[in-house]
């Protein structure tokens, strides 16, 4: 039988190369790996999981929750932690003798004394270390008759974070994210024994833009996430790879949703872009998805059918085509698909005045969050180049066509506009409801040039919306122009034809991590920020 | 189907007689449905029936009616939702299926339910058995005109569902039964309960066999007719009570005793012909073999409880549920996740009513199945009917349908 091996815990990161090779045995296999390899990583090269809760693999090592002691050949009858032990030629780790076994469940067993009886109202429910620890390695009945200590049960360390201290294990991972990758040191551990809890320092709360971090790295539910808090149960919810839209980083994130809502992002690994880590600005993108939308067609406050929205649109635009006065608008919240088809559309109607604009700039940082609030500036900048068009101003142009409306100044004497955007256009003629970007397959460009893939995360349809390219090409179609763009792809296709850093470049092609455009590449970076290999 | 057949022979009857006559005019195959939609198709299944005259010359069975994708749907559940999908397989004796599923996922777990539960198993397994044998005999009889084997038939066998409702709390969707044990204990006084039901359903089955063994018109209808070999019942795949009509003693509690057979005292009833009337006969046997087994069953039940203390397998109490956090881990593992079952496979079989009920199941790990193969008992048997019953009068075709006692549910799973 040849069945597929699931590891019984799921890694954080893969196995970085091998840059010295030493050989070491791991339960009796044969385990080639990394000197510089704790335990727990050299039995990971092989598949065996060393269970472990204060452990990670971008933090420094505490030693703090014992659950990760394993026996080797070096410490006959004494166990060892595997997160601190370094793997050497020839060392014999034992993970599952009796030893070992005993070890773990009494520290389960110990970690277990205080908790509370909350998993029916934890959100951690379901994606909770003590719960798979605890049918893994204990499943067995307490013994304590004692009443558990009592300790604070809602504390709100800061804007994103709730503190539940009596679930807490203090693994005192988050202290730690706080000092070495947040740089912020706003957590502490405070009092003493079974007392001991995280806090804040007096007057300070836990404000850093990189605090939602500490939930994810949180192996229980001590900390959670304010925003997400009793929302849902996290089994609900469908997980789906995309890129954030916060600001031109492009942090990999994982979306959640369920049906046409979605609930929230957690950072996905790309070591070129964010790590692991994400900021809290970016986990709070998904609230556009669900708030403030426009659902349908309008045009004058009047909701209209899609064919008659159409219509419309194409009847206001065609004694325009080829008149001066008439110009596009941008967002640099577009896909390069949507930019690309509304490029197309222009060209079409003879515009030659293009401008993009964007969410106003906000404060940046030197790791993952760029001043720039939009994702993909450098795509629909190199889309306007493509299609042979300098980005410019609207000067006083009489008739506009907008592909999202974000930061656009309408000239004074507009007469005609037709705007494609997911949340209503005051003073538009037609407004066409666009699908957020986390509803799209499409494609964003970086701050440094990176072309990553979006996926169709928040797959539920809301209203009438779909993405822009959708409305340019029906548009298009109203007009009588027969250009074939039946999906992203061959929007994408459209682009890739004419944008000379896109030579090559398919939209199937593009690997999950991302693709790097290299004349797009700046010449500074920021001083920690990931930087392509 | 249909062919044409002339009678080319010089006519030696005499032309006068116009009867005679009649016989030798040219005649054509027919070909008939029996089913799917016929009382007397238990299940749903269809028979295309092709007749030479009275004589049946081909019948082919046809399945699907009542398929329901058991095998596919078990690997979308977690391995105790199975369960009541095992109910539906033999719906006259679910808890026989209950039992032989939890057995072969036991195999895998590498547990064993205490000696209270292997007793009750055994006890509602018997009980479930004389049901099922009940049922077969009451329909056979009603189906060649003696309904009053039908009603005492189905008053037995209510004393007995009855007793299966208080011990499950259904009468056939019971889904008893838990990896290490069952999902609850008998209640107090059942076993009392059972006792005192068991005379009356003895006596009816002795009415039963009163009214039809040496019956005349049931003789005639049923002795010489229907009959296979050991060999050839073997060969076909057949066990269970058809198979030991046909003379060979297979039985797999006693050849493979599970649960606490091997303490039983108990016979199996042979066959000597194979036909109808010895698959009738074996039945009744069994019945009577089967409250011996309950008799000395409820005689030796030991205290104790009926399911494992390992939480890896076993729910943990409820009390234990709702005030440690152990308990509830454990709960809300077992519910969202499903028991962990260790890698491997098992094939596990037990005696059902019909034969040998074996669960090939496969396990990847993980909290659900990742393959369950059932070997119904009535599949290879259902596979033989038109060997059965070709060469036979139309009308031996529903006493030959009813012995072999074909059940949709596991059949068509």
């Amino acid at each position: 039988m040849n069945l597929p091996v699931i590891p019984s815990g799921t890694p954080q990161v893969e196995p970085p190369p091998i840059t010295k090779a030493i050989k070491m045995e791991v339960d009796g296999r044969p385990v080639e790996c990394d000197a510089r390899d704790n335990l727990i990583e050299a039995a990971r090269r092989i598949g065996v999981h060393i269970p472990y809760f204060c452990y990670h693999p971008r933090l420094s090592v505490a030693g703090q929750c014992r659950m990760c002691l394993v026996e080797t050949s070096e410490s006959a009858g004494r166990l060892v932690p595997g997160c601190q032990v370094r793997a050497k030629e020839g060392l014999k780790v034992t993970t599952s003798s009796p030893a070992v076994r005993e070890n773990q469940r009494g520290i389960m067993e110990f970690h277990l004394i205080n908790h509370p009886v909350d998993c029916a109202i934890c959100d951690q429910s379901g994606e909770c270390k003590l719960q798979d620890y605890y049918m893994e390695y204990d499943h067995q009945a307490t013994r304590i008759r004692t009443s558990k200590v009592q300790k604070p049960k809602r504390e709100e360390l800061g804007p994103v974070v709730v503190y539940d201290a009596e679930r807490c294990i203090m693994c005192t991972r988050c202290v730690r994210f706080m000092d070495e990758i947040a740089r912020e040191p706003q957590l502490a551990v405070v009092n003493r024994g079974d007392h001991s809890l995280i806090a804040t320092f007096p007057g300070h709360p836990l404000d850093s833009t990189y605090s939602g971090n500490t939930v994810d790295i949180c192996p229980v539910g001590a900390l959670l996430n304010r925003d997400f808090r009793f929302t849902s149960r996290v089994w609900y919810l469908n997980k789906s790879p995309t890129v954030c839209t916060g600001c031109a980083n492009g942090c990999n994130i994982w979306l959640e949703s369920r049906g046409n809502v979605a609930y929230r992002e957690l950072p996905r690994r790309n070591e070129e872009v964010n790590h692991v880590w994400m900021c809290d600005a970016g986990r709070a993108t998904h609230h556009e998805v669900n708030e403030g939308r426009l659902e349908w067609p309008q045009a004058a406050g009047e909701a209209l059918g899609a064919e008659v929205a159409v219509k419309r649109a194409a009847d206001i635009l065609k004694p325009l085509m080829g008149k001066p006065g008439v110009a596009l608008y941008l967002s640099a919240q577009c896909t390069n698909e949507e930019a690309a088809v509304a490029l197309l559309l222009g060209r079409e109607l003879g515009i030659s005045r293009v401008a993009i604009g964007g969410r106003p700039p906000g404060p940046g940082d030197d790791y993952l969050v760029r001043e720039d609030k939009d994702p993909n500036r450098r795509g629909v900048e190199m889309a306007a180049r493509a299609f042979g068009m300098e980005p410019g101003d609207l000067g006083d142009a009489k008739a506009l066509v907008a592909m999202r409306a974000d930061g656009l100044q309408a000239p004074p004497r507009l007469e005609v506009f037709v705007a494609i955007a997911p949340a209503d256009v005051p003073g538009a003629s037609v407004v066409l409801p666009c699908s957020h970007a986390y509803e799209q397959d499409g494609t964003f460009v970086n701050w440094y040039g990176r072309l990553q893939r979006l996926y169709r995360s928040v797959v539920a349809p809301r209203g009438d919306a779909v993405p822009g390219w959708v409305w340019a090409r029906r548009i298009l179609g109203a007009l009588g122009f027969t250009h074939e763009v039946r999906d992203a792809g061959q929007a994408f296709a459209l682009l890739a034809q004419r944008a000379p850093e896109l030579a090559g470049k398919t939209f199937q092609g593009i690997p999950d991590e991302g693709v790097v455009l290299p004349s797009l590449l700046p010449a500074e970076w920021p001083a920690r920020a990931p930087r392509p290999r | 189907m249909t062919e044409s057949r002339v009678d080319s022979r010089q006519s030696t009857v005499d032309s006068q007689d116009p009867f005679a006559r009649e016989a030798e005019l040219p005649h054509s195959l027919v070909t008939i449905n029996l089913g799917p939609s016929h009382p007397a198709m238990h299940g749903v299944v269809r028979l295309t029936v092709t007749l030479d005259g009275e004589t049946i010359a081909r019948a082919v069975p046809e399945i699907g009616f009542l398929h329901r994708g058991f095998e596919k749907s078990s690997e979308n559940s977690t391995w105790h939702q199975v369960l009541p999908y095992t109910d539906r397989l033999n719906y006259v004796s679910p808890i026989l299926n209950n039992v032989g599923y939890i057995m072969a996922v036991e195999k895998l777990c590498g547990v064993k339910d205490p000696p209270r539960s292997q007793y009750l198993r055994v006890v509602a397994g018997e009980i479930s058995r004389i049901c099922d044998h009940l049922t077969c005999i009451a329909a056979f009889g009603l189906e060649l005109g003696a309904f009053t084997v039908f009603l005492y038939g189905v008053e037995a066998r209510e004393l007995l569902w009855d007793r299966i409702s208080e011990l499950t709390g259904a009468r056939v969707t019971t889904s008893w039964t838990r990896i290490g044990g069952l999902a609850s204990d008998a209640p107090p006084g059942w076993a009392e309960k059972v006792n005192e039901c068991m005379p009356r359903v003895l006596e009816l089955t002795d009415e039963i066999d009163a009214l039809l063994t040496r019956n005349r018109i049931f003789i005639d209808r049923t002795r010489g007719i229907g009959v296979i070999g050991g060999d050839e019942a073997l060969d076909w795949g057949f066990t269970g009570p058809c198979l030991r009509a046909s003379g060979v003693n297979y039985d797999v509690r006693k050849a493979h005793p599970y649960l606490v057979y091997d303490k039983m005292d108990f016979e199996v009833p042979l066959g000597q012909r194979g036909d109808t009337h010895d698959r009738y006969w074996v039945r009744i046997q069994e019945i009577r073999q089967s409250a011996r087994i309950i008799e000395q069953g409820l005689a030796a039940l030991p205290p104790g409880p009926v399911i494992i203390d390992d939480w890896r397998y076993a729910l943990p109490p409820k009390k234990e549920v709702y005030s440690s956090i152990e308990g509830v881990m454990a709960h809300f593992k077992h519910f969202m996740e499903g028991v962990k079952v260790p890698r491997g496979e098992a094939y596990g079989y037990t005696e059902g009513a019909n034969g040998e009920l074996g669960f090939h199941v496969i396990s990847n790990g993980q909290g659900k199945p990742y393959r369950v193969h059932v070997r119904a008992p009535g599949f290879p048997i259902l596979s033989a009917l038109p060997r059965l019953i070709e060469g036979h009068m139309v009308a031996d075709l529903i006493p030959i349908f009813d012995s072999i006692n074909m059940i949709g549910g596991e059949v068509e799973q």
